[in-house]
């Protein structure tokens, strides 16, 4: 049979093999090519159209209709819009406030051309409930949230079969991490746990009034997989305690943004957590969680074999291909040998969406993009072979 | 005894207790080397096997960090003015064109933990800057970070900037770095002399350099 697009995603996260494993590109934010990475493959590529920016804090782009044709994609975004008026302003080329009066800045000179947040509203002092009530919190109702989104679903389904992959970004870590410093909210855990978990509070009502109303102007019944995340791991292990802190306190946000986006639609839950998100996949897939993303491979214990023997029946991987070695060092083909190794590994029985381990970085070779979806297109199944 | 108090106060996130505890043992007329090394130091020893092992994580290495430090400030002008020589100076920084800097905080954390000296040059350094601050502040060992790919070559050239310098007499650093995408090859590809994969580890590779 010939598989739409639609259809090679929807088996794969129904843990079913179709005729090759689906890839996905620029469905989220941490799915799609930083831009001068952008860049390069468009001249490789002979292309010349505008690159389209995804997110400006990556620095990543929209990846054009002709690339993902070009490369066979099967999913396709749609995201919120902009949010109008509020705390958000642009400072200089440079640095810039957000929505939640984050001010974000990037170096000059070198191509890591992604902001980090440098002050937010809570970085001074201790946390207190005071402070966050009297704080003018973005308004999940803004008309900026959901505009264009209807008819960027009505041009998906008019171009073609493929998967609707509504994006919503945010959470209740790293938005906090913007809003009170990284290190200040990690010690909140211990010196003001109620104000924590009161700013935590107010994140998860933004992000579920956002879902709501996105996924009601995109149609519910559009919507086939929905992304979000934050991370829970380091390269070395758990950010913080996955039984002692995480469950009692994060999962039950986590908990409840799941159930928004599943509430009114038959999407499946892509949920991204970067490093070693090993100690945590049992309690996302309790939460609903359908699939796990970016699969950072090279991080401690998230070995692709060790994954799919323990969760493998319980939970889909999306992503996999290896960023911090193979895509930006290795050859042309030593990356098809990669995504042929992790395809095998990973796709086996299903349960696997083909993508590198976070956005492709600025310094991976447009022939190393090519490579691995080339062989992830031209790849069948062991056991279908 | 009391510097087992100071010990467990460290664990047990109690900053105020471990000013009260160190305080009470400088007036006891305890040598303050002993109360840095049996109380504060092997503390955050323990913290840092605990993190290695995967049973403390990120908040509670911050937390007893903040703790130790309520009693190293105590103990460090009396370090001082005895003459007591920190147990080595330690330059370091997260490389050109990188904001990064958790990693490489927590390491600061927990070398001032150990006892070291450490010179903090922030994010974004440039190569001559780590050099230049190595040299300015007879600094041991030079640490450099980075969290993204696209640092690596940033990192391998300041590297490389600090090998050449030190052809150059009367300069001779150790240089250890650290990051995410870093491995031990990578280290010894660029010459840098240690890889530490987490805090606790650089502090290991560090005290192995000043004992050397």
């Amino acid at each position: 049979m010939s598989w739409s697009h639609r259809d090679r995603l929807l088996a794969a996260l129904a843990h079913e093999e179709a005729d090759r494993v689906p890839m996905d590109l620029g469905g989220a934010e941490f799915t799609t090519v930083t831009i001068p990475a952008y860049e390069q493959l468009k001249e490789h590529l002979g292309m010349t159209h505008e690159t389209k920016v995804f997110s400006k804090m990556h620095s990543v782009v929209h990846p054009d209709e002709a690339v993902l044709r070009r490369f066979d994609i099967d999913t396709r975004n749609v995201l919120p819009g902009p949010y109008q008026g509020g705390h958000g302003r642009v400072i200089d080329d440079n640095a810039y406030v957000d929505n939640f009066g984050v001010t974000w800045r990037r170096t000059v000179g070198t191509d890591d051309c992604h902001f980090l947040h440098v002050d937010g509203p809570f970085y001074e002092g201790k946390l207190t409930i005071d402070a966050i009530e009297a704080f003018a919190w973005p308004d999940p109702d803004n008309p900026g949230l959901v505009e264009g989104v209807a008819e960027r679903v009505a041009q998906i389904k008019r171009d073609g079969d493929h998967a609707v992959c509504l994006y919503l970004p945010g959470g209740v870590i790293h938005r906090g991490y913007a809003m009170r410093g990284f290190e200040a909210y990690l010690m909140d855990i211990y010196k003001d746990r109620e104000a924590l978990c009161r700013l935590m509070d107010k994140l998860a009502d933004y992000w579920v009034g956002v879902a709501e109303n996105v996924i009601a102007a995109a149609g519910p019944e559009n919507i086939d997989v929905i992304y979000f995340g934050e991370d829970l791991g380091t390269q070395a292990g758990p950010m913080f305690d996955p039984d002692e802190f995480y469950a009692p306190y994060i999962k039950p946000q986590h908990r409840r943004m799941v159930e928004t986006a599943k509430a009114e639609t038959h999407a499946k839950i892509c949920f991204h957590c970067c490093g070693s998100a090993y100690r945590f996949i049992d309690h996302l897939i309790e939460i609903g969680v359908d699939a796990l993303n970016p699969v950072q491979v090279t991080a401690k214990n998230m070995e692709p074999e060790r994954l799919k023997a323990e969760f493998g029946e319980r939970i889909s991987f999306w992503g996999g291909i290896n960023t911090q070695r193979i895509l930006p060092f290795g050859t042309p083909r030593e990356v098809a040998a990669e995504t042929r190794r992790i395809i095998d590994i990973l796709g086996k029985g299903g349960g696997y969406v083909l993508n590198s381990v976070h956005n492709i970085q600025p310094e991976v070779p447009p022939q190393n993009i090519v490579a691995m979806f080339d062989a992830g297109r031209a790849h069948r199944y062991e056991t279908a072979a | 005894m009391s510097l087992e108090r100071i010990y467990d106060a460290v664990l047990d996130f109690e900053e105020d207790d471990v000013a009260e505890l160190v305080t009470a043992e400088i007036e006891a007329g305890i040598d303050p080397q002993e109360i840095l090394q049996k109380g504060l130091v092997a503390a955050l020893d323990t913290v840092g096997e605990r993190f290695s092992e995967g049973t403390l994580f990120v908040p509670e290495m911050l937390m007893a960090a903040d703790a130790m430090k309520a009693g190293l400030d105590l103990l460090r002008p009396i370090l001082a003015e005895t003459g007591a020589k920190p147990v080595g100076t330690v330059v370091i920084g997260t490389v050109k064109g990188d904001l990064h800097d958790i990693g490489k905080n927590l390491v600061c954390m927990v070398l001032e933990g150990a006892g070291f000296l450490v010179v903090d040059l922030g994010t974004d350094v440039h190569p001559e800057v780590f050099i230049d601050a190595a040299r300015e502040n007879e600094a041991d060992i030079v640490a450099l970070s980075a969290l993204l790919t696209t640092s690596m070559s940033e990192m391998e050239r300041a590297v490389g900037a600090i090998c050449k310098a030190k052809e150059n007499s009367n300069f001779d650093v150790k240089i250890m770095i650290g990051g995410p995408p870093i491995t031990s090859e990578f280290a010894a590809k660029i010459g840098a002399d240690a890889y530490g994969v987490d805090a606790p580890t650089a502090v290991k590779h560090a005290r192995d350099f000043v004992r050397a």
